[in-house]
């Protein structure tokens, strides 16, 4: 009887202990990535970073990380917030102003709430620079520039794609991200600048919350709830898009033909799509943009001026050619 | 004779815990019908050989919530509660997509197989481990299944590398999105699995031991019931049917989608659960309530597409749905009602509904 007690109570740890090994894999991964050489011609940067997120994040971080080397004269430390929580960020941010790094890089998960902070690195001279996300409200005296890809003008070049598209009008529909989060509203911001006044029809937009199964199911009954009357769906990110793609083929229409799909961020799943005339454009909202904080650090520590706001580059990708030229070396 | 026995079957309905999902799926699809009067037209395709239609979405997108309100409505019979079941079934696609990537893309049916198999066996040891830690190790169930929610949705990043993983395979893609005899295969795999549940359950003694641990679990011990392996199994039932789930949820797209498969599912699961009349409290449970509870929940996010509602407002609209349903399954809340009513008529509520009775039928037979 107590062995047998014995050896369910062992059953129990044995049990638990496996769990904790399991949690603790699950955070070592997203452990700092910094070193702790302090060479002296080295420039410290601290990296407050979001974490992980998705692949966009994940290739965005990545190459953050890969740029400022201590080959190219830099000891980063990377610091990623616990669950996207904005309070590590700050207390992360503090540290690094404490402790007295030459630059800061900032991803913030929250746009508002930084400006003590902001205020605090400014009082030690110590430059920050935002990497993709902006704060609010946008005091740009409080930080040397932001560099980011422009949801808005990315979205607006798809519209115009779409106009272009289809100059006698059409049915459309929108996908969007979950209600009230900046980016989608900056996409739909983007999109109806262009969209508006042209002969194209929205009949829905509806959220399918950024996954390719909602976009599916989403999609479907769409389709059915306008008759299969609809020439054009407006994807707000690949997945979902990708979804509807599948979604338009069980209608038994064909896509690219019937019915073309235009979604936004060029991940690799998506440009093998648009190769394979799933998708009928895809535009890219770049996360490869080191190179070009490495030039603004640069420039900030030589004491040149900057713009408040550098727009990253993306490319627009129309047709399955273009997607299959740049297939082989997509990094995300 | 003949119009007594009716009434007395149509009382007996209405006193059902699910009668009000009932009507609420009804009154849903009268809404739609609204909308567009051929919202119930199913046309024959008989190219594909498959039945097309909102309904058939609907039965089709039901299917992974029915899957883990079952599971979910056991554990609950027990008073516990499952917290765990939308990361399993992450965990679950997660499993069965990396299998068949490496297995490179094939059209086997073992490769299907096997990705089903190994998928299950996971869900099941997740499944487990909450089990142990409920049954063995005496932790509050809301406390384990939750460390189980967190761990899970993690174990699924570790397994994908953190990556959305596509993969394609035929026999795989069909169980989501085939049809046989013209209905989708998910429906009657789903519903398949719920009867054979609910036969286990209600044709042995095992529904009753169950209902007794929910409703004190001090005098069933008494009365010579061991919880510990009652619990143990209801929580690897839980995961597997999570794991089911998941799979029919990644077979849709053929991609698992590691930070939104199964997200808030368990809500879902709760949710129809309740709906379908089983008290959060734990005791008596009812397989038919979470089916149609399950039901209920499919048809209300169709519907909320179909009408058009503005994406801001979605969550509103549920949740009004969901206010009017529980309230009018308020036993206090129906008896101000019968109260107020008492000097013309006790019987005026069961004749305002007869027109709804075929559809009742086939409702509640699944």
């Amino acid at each position: 009887m107590s062995v047998q007690r014995r050896f369910v109570k062992f059953l129990g740890l044995a049990a638990v202990g496996a769990l904790s090994i399991g949690l603790a894999a699950c955070s070592s991964s997203g452990g700092d990535g910094a070193s702790g050489g302090e060479g002296d011609d080295l420039t410290t940067v601290g990296f407050v970073a979001v974490g992980p997120e998705g692949a966009w994040r994940e290739a965005n971080e990545k190459n953050i990380q890969e740029t400022f080397t201590e080959d190219a004269g830099f000891e980063l430390k990377y610091a990623p917030a616990t669950n996207l929580d904005q309070k590590s960020q700050i207390d992360a941010f503090t540290s690094f102003v404490d402790e007295g790094v030459d630059v800061i890089l900032l991803s913030a998960t929250e746009a508002s709430g930084w400006e003590d902070s902001l205020k605090r690195a400014q009082e030690a001279e110590i430059p920050v620079v935002l990497l993709d996300r902006g704060i609010e409200p946008d005091d740009t005296s409080l930080y040397v520039t932001r560099i980011a890809p422009d949801n808005v003008e990315v979205a607006k070049e798809v519209g115009a794609w779409a106009v272009e598209q289809f100059p006698d009008g059409g049915n459309y529909i929108t996908l969007e991200g979950p209600a009230g989060v900046g980016v989608v509203n900056e996409r739909n911001e983007g999109w109806d600048a262009s969209v508006d006044g042209s002969k194209l029809v929205e009949v829905a937009a509806q959220t399918a919350n950024w996954s390719a199964e909602e976009g599916k199911s989403v999609t479907e009954t769409l389709l059915k709830a306008n008759g299969n009357d609809i020439q054009l769906i407006f994807a707000q990110n690949d997945e979902m898009g990708l979804g509807a793609a599948q979604a338009v083929e069980e209608a038994g229409l064909k896509p690219g033909t019937d019915v073309k799909i235009a979604t936004i961020d060029g991940t690799l799943a998506a440009m093998e799509a648009l190769a394979a005339g799933q998708l009928s454009y895809v535009h890219e909202y770049n996360p490869l943009f080191g190179e070009t904080a490495l030039d603004v650090v640069n420039k900030t520590l030589e004491g040149e001026s900057v713009d408040s706001y550098i727009i990253v580059p993306s490319e627009a990708f129309d047709s399955p050619e273009a997607a299959e030229a740049v297939l082989a070396d997509r990094q995300y | 004779m003949s119009t007594g026995a009716r009434t007395s079957w149509l009382r007996e309905l209405v006193r059902k815990p699910f009668f009000w999902g009932l009507v609420a799926i009804v009154a849903l699809l009268v809404l739609n019908v609204l909308k567009d009067p051929n919202y119930l037209a199913i046309s024959y395709d008989p190219e594909t050989g498959r039945l097309v239609g909102n309904v058939v979405d609907i039965l089709r997108a039901s299917a992974p919530i029915l899957m883990i309100a079952v599971g979910m409505s056991l554990v609950i019979a027990t008073g516990g509660i499952d917290l765990s079941v939308g990361s399993v079934m992450a965990v679950s696609g997660a499993v069965a997509m990396v299998l068949m990537k490496d297995a490179g893309d094939s059209g086997s049916v073992l490769v299907a197989l096997g990705a089903i198999g190994l998928a299950l066996l996971i869900s099941a040891v997740l499944g487990a481990v909450n089990g142990v830690l409920v049954a063995y190790v005496g932790l509050q169930p809301f406390i384990s299944t939750l460390i189980m929610m967190l761990a899970g949705r993690g174990i699924a990043k570790v397994i994908t590398e953190g990556q959305n993983t596509s993969a394609s395979n035929e026999p795989f893609r069909w169980i989501a999105n085939g049809f046989l005899i013209g209905l989708p295969v998910v429906f009657l795999l789903a519903i398949a699995i719920a009867i054979v549940v609910g036969l286990v359950v209600r044709r042995s003694a095992l529904g009753l031991m169950i209902e007794a641990i929910g409703i004190n679990p001090k005098a069933s011990r008494m009365a010579g019931i061991k919880p510990n392996g009652l619990l143990l199994t209801v929580y690897i039932l839980s995961g597997v049917l999570a794991g089911v789930a998941g799979i029919m949820s990644v077979g849709t797209v053929m991609t698992v989608d590691v930070s939104r498969t199964g997200y808030q599912m368990e809500l879902d699961a709760i949710l129809a659960v309740v709906i379908g009349g089983t008290s959060l409290s734990g005791g008596k449970f009812s397989i038919g309530g979470a089916v149609v509870g399950g039901l209920l929940i499919a048809t209300l996010d169709k519907t909320i597409v179909f009408l058009g509602i503005s994406s801001s407002a979605t969550p509103a609209f549920k949740a009004i749905v969901i206010v009017v349903l529980c309230l009018l399954q308020s036993q206090r809340v129906r008896s101000w009602f019968v109260q107020r009513r008492k000097p013309p008529r006790a019987s005026a509520a069961p004749s305002a509904v007869p027109s709804e009775k075929p559809q009742q039928k086939q409702e509640v037979t699944a």
